[in-house]
């Protein structure tokens, strides 16, 4: 008997010294006690002995991951195998998975509370109570509820290339001039639209974050609010102030602040000026949805779902076409959700085997050990991949990487495994040609 | 007789002795050293050499070299003595006295007790019946004295020892020598004759108080001066015994006249001792020099590999001292918790190594059983395997759980990435399993743990320093990603023959299968047979070259041979003789899984029998019980078996000629070298330096000179860049026609001289070679093959062939078609491919010549990069298998089963000459696919294939290309 659901996830979060719960997310049952202090005990017990347990497998794809966090926090990500058995995700894919979520959703703590409330930790009832807060962070990662968000998984901020970027970019620029700071962005339909060039010089880490908390804050409903926030790489210990803004529904404007100016001065003076004029720019950058991509840029029909990195500028764009098969004799195309996973899976695939990703070959082998050596084996080729594809039973994906940029689309089935690095090159100088992304 | 061929190479190494010494009885002394003691003795009235070695469980691992292999042997002596081992013992005589006590231990544990006086007597017996045998044959007597060189002084020899006189002081040296009690066999020399066993077997003359004489009477001790060195011996090879020296110790234990011959008789096998000599040293640093630089010289001819030494249970610590600080383990740990028993560290039932890193892992085997225990009530499946950080290091964990226990093995991921790991472990637990039975079977009896010590240190040091093992040898560095990725295969690399070969191994095979021979047949006795012959298989150069045993069977028997580097042994050194006997339980028959309903497997047991011969090694399974008599207790090997075996390797002898016809021949499909796709600069200098040392090439280079200076370009490949590379033209066999078109200076250049690839008259001999790798036996009828032929293109490229094709032959036409290229186009683009049949367990690859013949400085890196790559595509395919199996019926819609099963998957690579010091240009580039394919249909078939990016490829095409007739 398994104690937890197939294909679902539970994360752990204990305190590191003491090996008291302070919560658990995910997966509707959750693990006994019992479970919980055996997976801590195990860690725990290794360290005393010099040997760090980081990763675990399975049968049927069911993984534990194990992290300790400034050795105050213990995370611990559990996930049952898929419903399929073994081999259902790749074996290193699902390990990334989780260990990303970890990086995350320890970011989002730091976010939420700043650094040091979470090492020293003298009140532990407390921390439990402020560690609420987080919660509906943590679930949205945990949960990766909305569709075409990929910037947990690839640390790029997902963007959106608006139909006329100049007016949108002066206007956030002088919008958080006025606003005495630095950084600000727009953010259409949860994806960032344009930014100052201060935000985006942000760690990538922190960008993700933070349009992720700008999609939760959004959620919520309310038109403006001020939102403390420490910045896990930036300032971990001093907060800033967060300054949200509705424009529109699913239009969101935010600048990053010092004490001033209140929200109510820059809720009454500044947005109204800045923004008012620009009310039509902003329903055509909705109007795009979720296609991320102006219509300007035509795409084949052939291409199901894009993923487009920029290396340099840690950008993503993504969009997965509403799949339409035309003729019932073909196999059916996977479904829209199924694509997004897939182009999820693929990414994750092609990154851990080939295309070494930035930080990867920026950061100290240490710090490389703390990432569970997922990219071990991309060191290991004496070449340098450039590109890769993999044929399966719903369709055909193909990755390729160039100094700027990383590619990674899925075709249908019908598409000749050898047209699909034209398709790929193609479409990549296409999108690029059209927005200069 | 077959037998005459069977010795081996003469040594003609300048051997030396006193003049006065040298008498008659020396000389026949020299002769019957070199005389082929490892010629295959299957007389009827003689023992086998390996008799003694022969365990007491029946089991027996014999390895002999052949003479030019000990020869080796020696120099690796005079290099090892100058190496680590002898600081080792020099600094720390405690640790060194252990472990030749260890050492001592197990050789004496390894042989019969209680009947060594019978086995010396019949040795001794047997000494005497040699010379006769071997004046009989009369060839190699007569071959010895033609090819052995006149005797020089030895005193010439060390030119440091004329002028000795002058300083002297007493010093102590340590040489190291290879001694091999089995040889004795051949030695004409008495032991009455007062040398004993420091005359015979080391070559040294030590005659008591020198005046005396041989009178040999009761001594007092006395220091065992080297009066004398024998011919040919031991002692005179190494070089560095001199007359005058004095034998102080012998592997660190003291000798003097009294026990020397005691402890050299203690000396069970073929081994390597170290003595400790006294010497008179000069004052001058002048011959040490000399004698240093003497060393190293002997030390750079090939000498004996560690692998050898470690397969002949030698040297083991060390070789494990060196990898101790590398995190590696095995435990095989108990789930149940027994807290009445007294003995501590219970829950361990075995584990290996003992080393500080293990320790540490030894150390958390709480962890490893509570993640066991727990996980599987958590996740629903079985701990596979689990990553810890050791200090810095990485160490991945991969779990196999039997019953109540369980295996953990630990290894460094630097080694063995996580993707590979899974196959790893099962590969191991499944040779366990071939050896034991079971895991309990092998980890819970107590006599084991030493063997399973030799096992596992095998295990380790061919994963964690495989360069190591084969250090000396002659074949280069082994890639990691290479060994793990074509061991890891569930299969055999095959070696596909010309028909007419194939066909007489066949037969040969199945004449011996057929037992029909003289003692075996059970009419000749009246009695049931002893054992069934259920099949075997025959590898060449560590080839399959035939196989009829069920694939199962196969891999199992395959597992064993690799796990004891068998394979590599008998294609990188001449195996004098190898016997291994040993029960087995193929885990087809074990698990009794036939399907077929009213068959029942017999309840037999099974035995491996594998028997080398050079480059020969045959592997036989038999089985004892179904329709043989039962085998009781531990059974030994059967002479008659053995012999027989023998005679089928010998028999086999005569078609060594034609499989090395074979390995020679041009590649087919042709190959292409990196190096060749890479730009003018680079070819060229490689061509310069090869030009220095082949005729054929000085003349090419000239001329390639003078067109690639013309050839401006990193843009090779591009359109019309391709007419200015004439080094890429060398690549493509078919053409000569281009090379001429591309630089008018190389009309001098007959047709066919483009040495690189695949040279066309090279190809001829094979113009009606079919692939055909039928075996005769259980497999069922040979496939009748098909070639790697291209059909015939209907219009030849204009642009390659247009003003040549009017001046070639009909007949040189017809060839160019003939070479069978597996990638489409003009060129050829093809690098490396691997081709698995999965359901016959065989796989084919270019072989190991082939890939040497194209050299290059890129080539090799791409090797290693594709097996690297294809790691990462075999992972992707396992991993999809499974979920394969259950199709779309019970998959889950949306989500939750990762990316599916995946039939293709191919990456693009970009590599770069290294270290390219033009600053003004760019370094050029080359780009090239790796890709592989999972066919399901029409057989199942894994096909991984590296070609250039130049023509996009289908690789189903090229797999089935290559796959034409290769069908068994």
């Amino acid at each position: 008997m398994m104690m937890l659901q197939h294909g679902s996830t539970q994360l752990l979060c204990l305190t590191a010294s003491s090996g008291v719960p302070l919560f658990t997310r995910g997966a509707s049952k959750q693990l006994p006690f019992s479970v919980i202090g055996s997976l801590n005990g195990v860690h725990m017990f290794g360290g005393g002995q010099g040997v760090e347990l980081s990763c675990c497998e399975t049968e049927g794809g069911g993984r534990v991951v194990w992290r300790v966090f400034q050795d105050s926090v213990m995370l611990i990500a559990v996930s049952a195998g898929g419903q399929g058995g073994a081999g259902c995700s790749s074996s290193k894919v699902e390990e990334v998975r989780l260990q990303r979520l970890l990086e995350n959703v320890w970011s989002c703590m730091v976010l939420v509370l700043g650094q040091d409330e979470l090492t020293d930790v003298r009140n532990v009832e407390r921390l439990k109570r402020d560690l609420r807060s987080c919660f509906t962070l943590i679930d949205q990662l945990l949960e990766e509820r909305q569709e075409g968000i990929l910037g947990h998984l690839t640390h790029c901020a997902d963007s959106l290339l608006p139909p006329n970027p100049a007016l949108l970019q002066e206007a956030v620029d002088g919008f958080a001039e006025a606003a005495e700071s630095e950084f600000g962005c727009l953010v259409v339909h949860g994806r960032v639209a344009a930014a100052t060039e201060k935000w985006w010089r942000l760690a990538p880490q922190e960008v993700v974050l933070l349009s992720a908390l700008m999609r939760s804050l959004s959620a919520s409903g309310s038109a403006s609010c001020d939102y403390p926030v420490f910045l896990p790489k930036g300032s971990p210990t001093v907060a800033h102030r967060l300054l949200r803004f509705q424009l529109l529904p699913g239009a969101d404007v935010c600048v990053l602040c010092g004490p001033t100016p209140s929200l109510h001065r820059a809720q009454s003076e500044l947005v109204g000026s800045f923004w008012t004029p620009l009310v039509e720019t902003l329903r055509d950058c909705l109007a795009i949805g979720e296609r991320c991509l102006p219509g300007s840029v035509s795409m084949r029909p052939d291409v199901l779902a894009v993923l487009l990195i920029n290396r340099e500028a840690r950008r993503s764009v993504s969009f997965v076409r509403t799949p339409t098969n035309h003729l019932p004799s073909e196999p059916p195309l996977p479904s829209k959700a199924r694509c997004w996973e897939l182009l999820k899976l693929f990414y994750i695939f092609s990154t851990t085997r080939y295309f070494a990703q930035e930080e990867t070959l920026s950061v100290s082998p240490e710090e490389r050990a703390q990432r569970g050596h997922h990219e071990d084996f991309v060191l290991g080729f004496s070449h340098q991949p450039l590109q890769c594809y993999l044929v399966t039973e719903e369709c055909k994906s193909y990755g390729l990487q160039t100094p700027q940029h990383q590619l990674f689309l899925l075709t249908p089935l019908s598409v000749p495994t050898f047209a699909l690095r034209t398709l790929a090159t193609q479409t990549l100088s296409d999108i690029v040609a059209a927005t200069g992304f | 007789m077959a037998f005459a061929n069977a010795r081996t190479c003469t040594e003609e190494t300048p051997c030396s002795g006193r003049e006065e010494e040298d008498g008659g009885e020396h000389d026949a002394d020299r002769d019957s050293v070199s005389s082929s003691v490892n010629s295959p003795d299957n007389s009827d009235d003689l023992e086998p050499e390996w008799l003694d070695d022969i365990q007491k469980n029946g089991e027996l691992f014999y390895l002999e070299l052949s003479e030019g292999e000990e020869e080796a042997a020696l120099a690796q002596a005079a290099a090892a003595s100058q190496g680590v081992s002898t600081n080792h013992v020099r600094f720390s005589e405690e640790e060194a006295e252990i472990i030749t006590e260890q050492n001592k231990k197990q050789r004496c544990g390894s042989r019969t007790k209680g009947e060594p006086a019978l086995t010396r007597l019949a040795r001794i017996l047997r000494r005497k019946r040699r010379p006769s045998q071997r004046r009989g044959g009369g060839k190699d007597g007569g071959k010895d004295n033609s090819t052995s060189s006149p005797p020089a002084s030895i005193l010439k020899n060390q030119p440091g020892q004329r002028q000795g006189v002058t300083v002297q002081q007493q010093q102590l040296k340590e040489v190291c020598v290879y001694l091999n009690p089995k040889r004795l066999g051949g030695s004409s020399t008495p032991l009455s004759d007062g040398g004993g066993l420091l005359e015979a077997l080391l070559g040294v003359v030590h005659r008591p108080s020198w005046s005396r004489g041989n009178t040999a009477v009761v001594r007092q001790e006395e220091r065992l001066t080297v009066h004398g060195l024998i011919p040919n011996s031991p002692a005179i090879k190494c070089g560095q015994i001199l007359i005058g020296d004095v034998l102080v110790a012998v592997d660190d234990v003291d000798v003097t006249s009294e026990n020397i011959e005691r402890v050299l008789s203690c000396i069970p096998g073929p081994t390597q001792v170290r003595l400790t000599l006294e010497t008179v040293a000069q004052g001058d640093g002048g011959s040490a020099s000399d004698t240093s630089s003497d060393r190293k010289t002997k030390a750079s001819s090939p000498p004996v590999s560690q692998l050898v030494r470690l397969l002949w249970g030698e040297d083991t610590a060390e070789l494990q001292m060196s990898i101790g600080h590398i995190p590696h383990v095995v435990m095989y740990l108990s789930l149940k918790l027994d807290s009445a028993s007294p003995q501590e560290e219970e829950e361990i039932l075995y584990q290996y190594p003992v080393s500080e890193a293990s320790g540490q892992l030894k150390g958390v085997r709480g962890i490893f059983l509570t993640l066991c225990d727990m996980l599987e009530n958590v996740t629903g499946g079985q701990i596979l395997s689990s990553s810890l950080l050791l200090g810095k290091q990485l160490v991945h964990v991969g779990y196999c759980k039997e019953s109540n226990n369980l295996l953990v093995i630990g290894l460094p991921a630097e080694r063995v990435p996580l993707l590979y790991l899974q196959t790893v472990v099962g590969d191991v637990v499944r040779t366990l399993k071939v050896m034991y039975g079971s895991l309990d079977n092998a980890f819970c009896k107590v006599d084991h743990d030493p063997r399973l010590d030799h096992f596992f240190c095998l295990f380790f040091q061919q994963l964690i320093q495989p360069s190591r093992l084969r250090d000396g040898s002659s074949a280069p560095a082994p890639d990691v990603s290479g060994t793990l990725f074509l061991d890891g295969l569930p299969a055999v690399r095959w070696l596909t023959l010309p028909p007419e070969i194939k066909m007489e191994v066949d037969t040969v095979l199945s004449d011996f299968e057929s037992s029909d021979f003289g003692e075996m047949s059970e009419d000749f006795f009246g009695l049931r047979r002893l054992y069934v012959i259920l099949g075997s298989c025959l590898f060449y150069k560590s080839y399959l070259i035939a196989n009829h045993l069920p694939k199962e069977d196969l891999l199992d028997v395959c597992l064993y041979c690799q796990h004891y580097c068998l394979l590599p042994l008998a294609s990188e050194q001449r195996v004098g003789q190898l016997v291994i006997w040993r029960e087995v339980f193929p885990q087809q028959r074990a698990n009794g899984s036939s399907t077929v309903p009213g068959y029942s497997q017999p309840q037999g047991r099974h035995f491996l029998l594998i028997v080398g011969l050079r480059h020969f090694m045959q592997c036989v399974l038999l089985e004892a019980g179904g329709c043989a008599s039962a085998a009781l207790g531990s059974t030994g090997p059967d002479c008659v078996y053995v012999d027989q075996v023998k005679a089928t390797l010998l028999q086999l002898e005569v078609l060594e000629a034609g499989i090395e016809e074979r390995l020679n021949a041009p590649p087919a499909p042709c190959l292409s070298c990196a190096d060749w796709f890479l730009p003018a600069a680079t070819a060229r200098d490689r061509l310069d330096s090869l030009a220095s040392s082949s005729p054929v090439f000085s003349k090419l280079a000239g001329a390639v000179k003078g067109s690639a200076s013309g050839s401006r370009g990193r843009s090779l490949f591009g359109e019309k860049a391709r007419r200015s590379s004439p080094q890429r033209s060398l690549s493509d066999s078919g053409s000569e026609g281009q090379m001429d078109a591309g630089s008018g200076s190389v009309s001098s250049m007959a047709p066919g001289l483009s040495p690189h690839s695949t040279p066309d008259s090279g190809r001829k001999k094979l113009g009606g070679r079919r692939d055909s790798l039928g075996s005769g036996g259980s497999d069922g009828s040979g496939g009748s093959g098909g070639l790697f032929k291209i059909p015939r293109m209907k219009h030849p490229n204009p642009f390659y062939l247009g003003t040549l094709k009017k001046t070639l032959t009909e007949r040189e036409t017809e060839e160019m078609y003939n070479t069978m290229k597996l990638t489409s186009g003009a060129e050829n683009t093809l690098f490396h491919y691997v081709l698995m049949e999965t359901v016959q367990g065989i796989f084919i690859a270019p072989t190991h010549r082939e890939v040497a013949q194209l050299s290059g400085s890129i080539h090799p890196q791409l090797i290693r990069n594709f097996h690297h790559c294809c790691l990462s595509i075999r992972a992707t395919f396992q991993q999809s298998l499974p979920a394969r199996g259950r199709r779309a019926a019970d998959r889950p819609q949306g989500g939750g089963w990762g990316l599916g099963p995946v039939k293709e998957h191919g990456v693009l690579f970009q590599c770069k000459p290294e270290n390219w010091t033009d600053q003004r240009k760019p370094a050029p580039t080359m780009t090239y696919w790796v890709i592989g394919r999972m066919l399901l249909e029409p057989v199942p078939q894994e096909f991984y294939v590296c070609f250039h990016d130049s023509v996009a490829e289908v690789p189903v095409e090229m797999a089935f290309r290559l796959s034409f007739g290769l069908a068994l």
